[in-house]
């Protein structure tokens, strides 16, 4: 068998293959220092998804994306001394490398003009800042009465003003947010400072994995090593674990490095993961090691590892099913390389257990030592518990399945209260400086996400001018569109100060003269391409709500449809088609990866059993499972999100393990001859001991990611941790309780 | 256009004083001879092209006229393209600007303040174009002297008047003409450079090209004299609000 030469061939070359491990270690540990972080998320947009592009096409042709927003707040924005804020902001902004343009009061473009004359210039001069009360009054009183300033340049208080820094396309965005934020914090203006948009997003983004990183991996790993040790009671019992699971983390993250690939705000829960998943693998191997040793004394170490390999192989392979679920129908780039190397850390984790593990158990003098220390001091309360739950699934196995059916029941109607999120701010906790300054920036300046809509034509011809201004009027009157502008606001502006009103001009020649003017504004090259046939009208949508952001949506694109003619295209992008598409997408690789998992895992454990009936009465736990999981969420108002929508296919792969466990212990007693009753009550007693520590040990590794600062993080954590918790005590209530009734229903079908 | 870029010299003090030139001079001196040159042609009649060339290469060419007298009169008028022909600009003394748009038929001033604003989107400020003497603007320091050139450092007198903080300009040292200056903005970074091609046309040397470039925006003007003539005895009425909605 397989197995059995899988087996021979540790147990004869132990050293080489601790050799080969420490040394493929090391070469990886050094790829391992190469990991850099990518905190964009939307970075991970996937190439073939049009929003996408036209999303990142205006980031790139002109500007956008990338959005800094410096707001200062104060008692009243227009004194001489804030403007002077405002203009050594402004000033020391544009000196930093990767800055494009900066936009602020002391530099925004101006258009006025009455009888004596017109003025293209600056809203008021950076060189002879107004310090007069009634200059500065006027100038409060113009610009509140100005569309184009009020609520977005200045809010309507007039107690907060904004200085938008555009970065430039192909640099570095979170290292230039980070020089603009320490140089603009290093001038020491007086007025209170804040730093939003998404270039400082993804700066925090990039703080928080590599502070989860560096803190919780640690963190979890100690966590994860003590329930180990008030399980197991042994040091060296701890110690293995440990070691596979620091192996596996260097190996994959190493991998990763060497391949380029960047940590992103999913990738960085794998050491995690791993440090809960793979510690099991080798704890079952040696639970069973110690278990046959206990026995039938020594020179057994071959026939325990051949019995356990089989299973350690299906629950790793059933693991990878769940996270290879994620590889095929994720919108997002990052959530497929999650699937692709956290499969990657597993295959090792299991690679190391059957071969690493038992290389080195093959040195050690008195493996028993261990084992009788273990069911001595171990767990007697364990013991008594497991004792305790056989007695019950063999008095009612019936009133346990009536129980479960009960529960799921119940949790099923919080499934209709699931909710999804999206919003990427509301991953920071609510005490985030990060998310106090975007709610701050959305209460007083209408929000930093932004929203394009692309009009392709002549854009010279009245007509197309007179379209963008009709699409900028439709946009506007939703509520929570603010700051919209197009080049059809600078034309209409420049009529009026030519004394024709503030329209668009009905004559070709017109429009040419008064966009010579503008020729050479910074303005322009975020509003028209170079050939003049498309404009983009920039807006900010100021809502998070979905519902708002679908609504909004789809009447723009009923819009468009309307207006649509041989000469003039429309197309809509920005945050909330994004969103739209991102939330779509997590409801969909959410049913996708689901389904994938559930199946391939109903597939291995038939194969593993020989048996659909069995493979469908192994997945009983963890199905019922899932539905408490998604009620759960429902009711206690978490919802699917980044991190979220990974859970359940997850749990599918780590919580079918348990139900693997006890479908090999039983299957093995029977092959023996053994009655289904001791069978199940062996399976119980034995891999149920290994299940329980398991959950538990998984859990807390789980729940120590309710100190992340990212909430979908914190979200994960807990929901992993519950749903072990439901697959574990399902495999030894439920999956008992339903053989025995199977049986039982076999016999009285034979009997009859 | 500017008048440091535009057009010919006379070279009147080398000429009397030859061996000035050759002696060390004091950095407001030599600062002072640029001016002259700069300065020298009484009128001037200049036909030029305009090529505007942006970051990602894209190049747009404008033909303009232009008539000068002194150092503060000047009309501008775009030729080419056709879209653009007829818009004319007029710079008079005391900051007075206009500009005509022919499509509507009227002029319209434009305020003054505006000097670090482009003109007419080329690379070129209000403030480049301005005709003030650098010596009557600017502290210079002599920082270097080559074989061939003095190489000054420019420091407005007025600093809230400017949005450089200093001019690097290598004046030739035979003839006192620029051909090179490097601006700074108020942060110490360069930010601009011009660029100059000198030609002698009777007796006074001409800019036949400048090219400014935006070191910052990566964007660049290149503006080539095709035809010039001199000292044409101008009059004052050719540089009237009249003569600009003509």
């Amino acid at each position: 068998m397989v197995t059995e030469k899988i087996t021979s061939l540790v147990l004869r070359y132990p050293k080489l293959i601790i050799i080969a491990t420490i040394g493929i270690t090391i070469l990886l540990s050094f790829f391992v220092s190469k990991l850099e972080v990518n905190p964009d998320v939307f970075s991970n947009l996937p190439e073939d998804d049009k929003t996408a592009q036209l999303f990142n096409k205006i980031g790139e042709e002109y500007g956008g994306n990338y959005l800094c927003l410096i707001g200062l707040k104060a008692e009243d924005v227009f004194t001489t001394q804030v403007l002077s804020s405002i203009k050594q902001i402004t000033d020391s902004a544009r000196t930093i490398a990767g800055v494009g343009a900066v936009n602020s009061l002391t530099n925004i473009l101006d258009i006025q003009g009455d009888e004596w004359g017109i003025v293209i210039g600056q809203l008021v001069d950076p060189y002879n800042l107004p310090h007069r009360t009634s200059q500065l009054d006027s100038l409060k009183t113009y610009v509140l009465n100005k569309a184009l300033y009020k609520g977005g340049l200045v809010s309507p208080d007039a107690k907060m003003t904004v200085v938008l820094v555009r970065l430039e396309e192909d640099i570095d965005k979170t290292e230039v947010a980070s020089k603009l934020k320490e140089k603009i914090t290093a001038i020491g203006i007086p007025e209170k400072l804040f730093f939003g948009g998404q270039p400082f997003v993804m700066m925090e983004f990039g703080h928080v994995i590599l502070r989860d990183i560096t803190f919780i991996g640690p963190v979890t790993l100690l966590f994860i090593l003590l329930v180990l040790y008030f399980g197991l009671r042994s040091l060296r019992a701890v110690l293995f674990p440990v070691l596979t699971v620091v192996i596996s983390c260097i190996w994959t993250f190493g991998l990763m490095g060497l391949l380029g690939v960047k940590i992103s705000i999913i990738t960085s829960v794998i050491p995690i993961l791993l440090v809960a998943i793979g510690s099991a693998y080798t704890l079952h191997m040696m639970n069973r090691i110690y278990e046959t040793k206990a026995k039938k004394g020594e020179n057994t170490l071959k026939k325990a590892i051949s019995f356990i390999i089989v299973p350690i192989f299906f629950t790793a392979i059933t693991t990878l099913f769940g996270f290879m679920s994620f590889v095929f129908g994720s919108y997002l780039d990052m959530i497929s390389k999650f699937g692709i190397f956290t499969s990657v850390g597993i295959a090792v984790a299991l690679l190391l257990s059957i071969t690493f593990v038992p290389a080195l158990m093959s040195f050690s003098r008195n493996n028993t030592r261990n084992t009788t220390k273990t069911s001595e001091a171990d767990s007697q309360l364990l013991t008594r518990f497991l004792k305790a739950i056989t007695r019950t699934v063999f008095n009612h196995p019936e009133r346990i399945v009536w129980i479960w059916i009960f529960l799921i029941l119940i949790f099923i109607l919080g499934i209709f209260r699931l909710e999804r999120s999206v919003n990427i701010t509301d991953y920071f906790k609510k005490d985030n400086p990060i998310r106090i300054t975007e709610n701050i920036l959305q209460e007083k300046l209408g929000g930093t996400s932004p929203v394009y809509i692309s009009i392709k034509g002549d854009l010279l011809q009245p007509e197309v001018l007179k379209m963008i201004r009709k699409t900028e009027d439709y946009l506007t009157s939703f509520p929570e569109v603010v700051h919209a502008q197009s080049i059809a606001d600078l034309i209409e502006e420049m009529h009026f100060v030519m004394g024709e009103g503030r329209t668009i001009p009905d004559d070709k020649e017109k429009i040419s003269n008064l966009w010579f003017l503008l020729e050479g504004q910074d303005v322009l090259q975020r509003l028209v391409n170079y050939e003049k046939n498309e404009a983009i009208i920039h807006a900010t949508f100021g809502s998070d709500e979905m519902d708002k952001m679908r609504d909004f949506v789809s009447k723009m694109n009923a819009f468009f449809i309307a207006n649509e003619t041989e000469n003039i295209s429309f197309e809509l992008s920005g945050m909330p088609s994004l969103l739209l598409c991102f939330d779509e997408s997590i409801l969909r690789s959410q049913l996708q990866s689901l389904a994938l998992a559930i199946i391939l895992v109903l597939l291995a454990v038939s194969l593993l059993g020989r048996s659909f009936k069995m493979g469908f009465f192994a997945i009983t736990p963890i199905l019922s499972t899932l539905c408490i999981l998604y009620g759960f969420m429902g009711i206690v108002s978490i919802p699917l999100d980044l991190a979220t929508v990974l859970v359940g296919s997850i749990s599918i792969g780590i919580g079918i393990d348990y139900s693997i466990h006890i479908m090999n212990q039983v299957n093995a007693d029977r092959k023996q001859g053994r009655s289904l009753q001791t069978a199940i009550s062996h399976a119980i007693q034995i891999s149920g001991k290994s299940i329980i520590i398991n959950v538990f040990s998984v859990s807390a590794g789980f729940l120590v990611l309710i100190l992340s600062s990212l909430v979908p993080l914190q979200r994960f954590g807990i929901l992993v941790a519950v749903t072990m918790l439901g697959s574990g005590f399902g495999s030894v209530t439920l999956l008992p309780s339903i053989l025995l009734i199977h049986e039982k229903l076999i016999n009285k079908h034979h009997h009859a | 256009m500017h008048e440091r870029i535009k057009y010919l010299l006379l070279l009147s003090s080398i000429c009397i004083f030859p061996t000035i030139a050759c002696l060390a001079q004091s950095a407001q001196e030599i600062l002072m001879k640029y001016d002259k040159v700069v300065f020298a042609p009484l009128d001037q009649y200049a036909e030029i092209t305009i090529q505007i060339t942006d970051k990602k290469g894209n190049s747009s060419i404008r033909k303009a006229s232009m008539l000068q007298k002194g150092k503060h009169k000047r009309i501008t008028r775009f030729t080419s393209p056709a879209s653009q022909a007829g818009i004319g600009f007029l710079s008079l003394p005391n900051e007075l600007m206009y500009i005509y748009l022919p499509a509507f038929g009227k002029e319209r001033r434009i305020a003054s303040h505006i000097k670090n604003q482009t003109f007419a989107g080329t690379d070129f400020t209000y403030e480049d174009m301005e005709a003030l003497a650098y010596s009557d603007k600017y502290n210079p320091k002599l920082i270097r002297t080559t074989e061939s050139s003095y190489i000054l450092e420019l420091i407005p007198k007025n600093p809230r008047n400017s949005e450089y903080s200093k001019l690097i300009i290598t004046i030739d040292k035979k003839e006192f003409y620029g051909t090179n200056t490097i601006y700074y903005n108020k942060s110490g970074q360069k930010c601009k450079k011009l660029v100059t091609k000198m030609e002698k046309r009777g007796i006074y040397w001409i800019a036949l090209s400048a090219e400014m470039t935006d070191l910052i925006k990566n964007h660049k003007t290149k503006m080539t004299i095709t035809k010039i003539t001199h000292d044409q005895k101008l009059s004052d009425e050719e540089f009237t609000i009249r003569k600009l909605v003509q």
